[in-house]
């Protein structure tokens, strides 16, 4: 199972990982981005449905994402594969 | 009614297991008459009688095999004993070596064997991590100055300096080094072992082996919270593949038998064996409040009964240890001291 698919996530954005036992907060945009990665989107999908979900331009939401998957992956919550596809 | 004896009842900063594993054979069978057995009466678990319902003194294991065996058959005689979990490391090689003995006399008990009792000396615990799929931390086995100074200049600060079955220290020059080696020597002897630190997440495995390759149950938890001597206050359940993994191996290679615990630490994706526990740890309870009672199993299994082996447990959730106070009058403190026994 990969690593985001295998995370327990509350609607309130807390997140625990079964198999290490660490637990993280996200707020609102991070738990969107993150459901949206565990639905298997790729960078261009997520950039998108941030610019019609929330008020934001292309640009900064292309920004936040891409500062958020940096953060996922020095987490270690997204492994190689994930981190190819997106 | 079935009576149990269980040690450890030193519910202290430095706990016991003795509680946890009562507390769990009252959950799944309350009406089970519980014997405690104590080293000294201050322990506190020989105040408490809702749980436990006769206590004796016993004598230490340092004390000799026939003193303390004499003892257990005086309980069996005066308690009517059926079956005895021992939780401390210093009793075990008594209990182990004397199993057949106590169940000749029907007090049973479900114990590793001699041989899978040494598997937990530090200097074989690297074989056996390799025999399972872990990793140890690089160590060496020394029995001189010469050696600690050798080992040290290859493994560099800090360096784990530890007792072949008991102790470990950490630490950070030479001079404290060579303290923790005369400390060790003096009280446990040689051969000593010093050990890389390795930094990364603890976690251990709790299990019971069926002595036949397979096992009754095993949790795995992370220490979340620990107290300044390593004990742990606070940890979470988790489902860690390659531990859980090498955890049934290991049952399966060495055919253990009775409880165990497998210390680990997690860094990245490489998994560290840094000790095996031949016995309930202290934090056993955590296993019954999810679901995988433990203690109930391995006193079904020392009284020939088919134990569950169901490990479903959900990752997730807490073990909070907290501390309690009461009060009570010395009656009970006099009766232990003048009898030894309550």
């Amino acid at each position: 199972m990969s690593r985001l698919n295998r995370l327990a996530i509350s609607e309130e954005g807390f997140i625990f990982d079964p198999e290490t036992g660490n637990s993280f907060t996200v707020n609102k945009t991070g738990l969107f981005i993150i459901n949206m990665l565990k639905e298997g989107k790729d960078v261009e999908d997520i950039v998108e449905a941030l610019t019609e979900e929330f008020e934001v331009d292309r640009e900064e939401a292309m920004r936040d994402v891409t500062d958020f998957l940096e953060q996922l992956r020095f987490m270690g919550l997204i492994d190689k594969t994930e981190d190819d596809n997106v | 009614m079935c009576k149990v004896a269980v040690s450890g009842i030193n519910a202290v900063d430095n706990p016991g297991p003795g509680l946890g594993v009562i507390k769990g054979i009252k959950d799944k069978y309350e009406k089970t008459a519980i014997v405690g057995l104590a080293y000294d009466a201050m322990e506190p678990g020989v105040y408490m009688d809702w749980l436990i319902d006769k206590v004796y003194i016993m004598p230490y294991p340092s004390e000799g095999e026939e003193p303390f065996i004499n003892r257990l058959l005086y309980i069996k005689e005066t308690a009517g004993l059926d079956a005895a979990i021992p939780t401390l490391d210093a009793e075990l090689p008594l209990f182990i070596a004397n199993s057949d003995k106590l169940k000749n006399c029907g007090i049973a008990t479900f114990l590793p064997t001699k041989e899978q009792f040494k598997l937990r000396s530090k200097d074989k615990v690297s074989e056996l991590a390799e025999d399972i799929g872990l990793k140890v931390p690089e160590s060496f086995t020394v029995v001189s100055y010469e050696d600690l100074t050798s080992a040290i200049n290859e493994i560099g600060f800090p360096v784990m300096i530890k007792g072949i079955f008991y102790k470990a220290y950490k630490a950070f020059n030479y001079q404290e080094a060579t303290s923790y080696f005369n400390k060790i020597v003096s009280e446990w002897g040689y051969p000593v072992i010093v050990q890389k630190v390795v930094s990364g997440e603890e976690m251990n495995v709790v299990g019971v082996g069926d002595g036949e390759g397979s096992h009754f149950g095993m949790v795995g938890i992370k220490k979340l919270w620990v107290t300044s001597l390593g004990k742990i206050w606070t940890g979470v359940t988790v489902k860690h593949e390659k531990m859980l993994e090498a955890a049934e191996i290991f049952v399966e290679k060495y055919k253990w038998r009775g409880a165990f615990e497998l210390e680990c630490i997690v860094s990245g994706d490489d998994v560290y064996l840094i000790e095996i526990n031949p016995r309930f740890p202290a934090w056993v309870y955590f296993s019954v409040g999810v679901g995988i009672n433990l203690p109930a199993r391995l006193l079904d299994a020392a009284l020939g009964k088919e134990p569950d082996r169901t490990s479903d447990y959900e990752a997730g959730k807490l073990y909070i240890r907290f501390t309690d106070d009461f009060v009570t009058d010395m009656g009970t403190f006099q009766k232990i001291v003048t009898r030894g026994e309550r």
